[in-house]
């Protein structure tokens, strides 16, 4: 269970979050919507102690971690799995050593086993084939299919979070990396996934978080989202509104 | 001077400080990056090799021609050989080496490393666990601490014989009279002298860089300003260093100033 309590945040003199609060459990699928630079990507930052909140706490499974030291923290980051923008795959590594990495660092596999259990990631997000493939040679999709597998080799995640996982992907990708996501949480495991394509927070998740001048100024289900009468959140999405009405067209 | 630049400034160089210790402790320390390692005295050595074979021939040929027509006047010609040979090994040679180590290598590492952080590569290093001083820094402080010296010894050699060049056809000076007047100035002070600086401008550099790459924000306007900064700070720190050791190795080795 992730809990905010009051948490603020500036990059130098820019209130990114002010006074934010709530909680999420393990198993919930969450979408944090809103626009560029309104600290959706901050959250995600603040839930893996890559940043420290200004003020306020974060409490993880119970326990409070903004003044947990770095090597502390990597027990707290096991428990999650992280898919950044535009998947920051090792860029100096092919696919096969990009998803070995963890496997290399941490475990006393041979060659064979890596080999083998890479393979069976790779197939699970329909990337078998692009192995031996160095990262520029990946589409932008490929590219999150191959992030998505290398979170999955680091650890056994209790909940996944994604930063803008379908951003600058054809509707295609996006659509294949959206299946990606729902059939990874069948077991139970829930995520975060952070992004202003509504569209595709709306085919994945059950829970809509808005954020808007570092607030939370939205909270709650598809169904009050789509009914919702604030401004902002009606600009968002309107693009549903369009793909429906561009199918009523049809 | 505004409060919030100079707590800025101090945690920058808390950082740096950190980075450099922490960095330069990371090649006694578990666990041990061999492969990164030797990746890194590649991009290092092999990259900057050639620009500094060309860089140290015609330093020398030019300090060559340029103490010959000034030492012909004196009468002196025929101590070109020393002099070529002490200036290259206690001072241009490494500062030479050393700067154009910056510009190609130290460059290379702040870019490399600043497009990492852009990219959250190094994010994900933290997410999973790899200290990232430890995976991204060390390798290249050793590397540097061990392709730096060995550049400088081949720049300093290529040197000596651009120097011989000029000295022997252009200037008609005596081969053997230059070359052992360059044996005459290989001493252990005068050796000493220059083969401790590389390992301090090595680690200079790479921190220096390191640490301004690591420290990139902004896309690609950052990265050219913390690529610009990392040449620009490793270059006035070898001069004004070599200053300093230059002072202290005179005094310590006895030299009369």
């Amino acid at each position: 269970m992730i809990v905010f309590d009051k948490v603020w945040f500036a990059y130098n003199t820019r209130d990114v979050l002010k006074d934010i609060s709530f909680t999420i459990n393990s198993p919930e699928k969450v979408a944090i919507l809103g626009e560029s630079g309104e600290g959706k990507t901050t959250i995600l930052r603040l839930i893996l102690g890559l940043i420290r909140p200004d003020s306020g706490k974060i409490i993880i499974d119970g326990d409070d971690i903004a003044n947990k030291t770095e090597d502390e923290f990597r027990k707290v980051r096991r428990k999650f799995s992280i898919v950044f923008q535009e998947g920051a795959l090792f860029d100096s590594l092919n696919v096969k050593e990009n998803v070995a990495f963890c496997l290399r660092e941490y475990t006393k596999m041979t060659e064979e086993e890596i080999d083998k259990r890479v393979r069976d990631i790779l197939r699970i997000v329909g990337m078998e084939e692009a192995i031996e493939l160095m990262t520029e040679e990946l589409s932008g999709g490929m590219h999150r299919r191959v992030a998505i597998a290398r979170s999955l080799a680091a650890s056994e995640p209790k909940m996944f979070l994604y930063d803008e996982p379908t951003s600058g992907l054809d509707p295609v990708n996006a659509d294949n990396i959206c299946r990606l996501i729902l059939e990874l949480s069948k077991d139970g495991r829930g995520f975060i996934i952070v992004t202003h394509k509504v569209f595709d927070a709306v085919k994945v998740a059950d829970r809509f978080m808005f954020l808007k001048d570092g607030m939370i100024v939205f909270d709650g289900d598809k169904e009050k989202l789509i009914t919702t009468t604030i401004p902002e959140i009606q600009l968002f999405i309107a693009e549903l509104n369009f793909k429906s009405q561009v199918r009523a067209m049809q | 001077m505004n409060p919030l630049k100079t707590k800025e400034l101090t945690g920058a160089l808390q950082d740096f400080y950190l980075l450099s210790i922490h960095g330069l402790l990371g090649i006694v320390r578990k666990p041990f990056y061999f492969k990164d390692t030797i990746e890194q005295m590649d991009y290092t050595g092999s990259d900057s090799f050639l620009i500094i074979l060309l860089v140290s021939l015609f330093i020398g040929m030019a300090l060559s021609l340029q103490l010959s027509a000034e030492l012909a006047l004196l009468g002196l010609k025929m101590y070109t050989g020393r002099i070529v040979g002490f200036s290259v090994i206690r001072e241009i040679g490494p500062v030479t080496v050393a700067l154009v180590f910056a510009g190609r290598a130290g460059a290379g590492m702040a870019s490399e490393l600043g497009s990492m952080v852009l990219g959250h590569q190094v994010d994900t290093l933290r997410v999973f666990g790899v200290d990232p001083i430890k995976k991204l820094v060390t390798p290249r402080i050793l590397s540097s601490l061990v392709m730096l010296p060995i550049l400088t010894i081949i720049g300093d050699a290529i040197s000596i014989f651009g120097g011989y060049y000029i000295a022997a056809f252009v200037s008609h000076q005596s081969s053997t009279f230059y070359w052992s007047s360059i044996r005459e100035i290989l001493t252990f002070e005068n050796v000493f002298s220059g083969s401790i600086k590389p390992f301090i401008f090595g680690y200079l550099i790479a921190c220096i860089s390191c640490y301004t790459g690591l420290s990139t924000k902004g896309g690609a306007l950052g990265l050219r300003r913390s690529t610009t900064r990392a040449v620009v700070i490793s270059m006035i720190v070898i001069i004004v260093s070599d200053f300093i050791m230059t002072r202290i190795l005179l005094y310590v080795l006895g030299f009369p100033v």
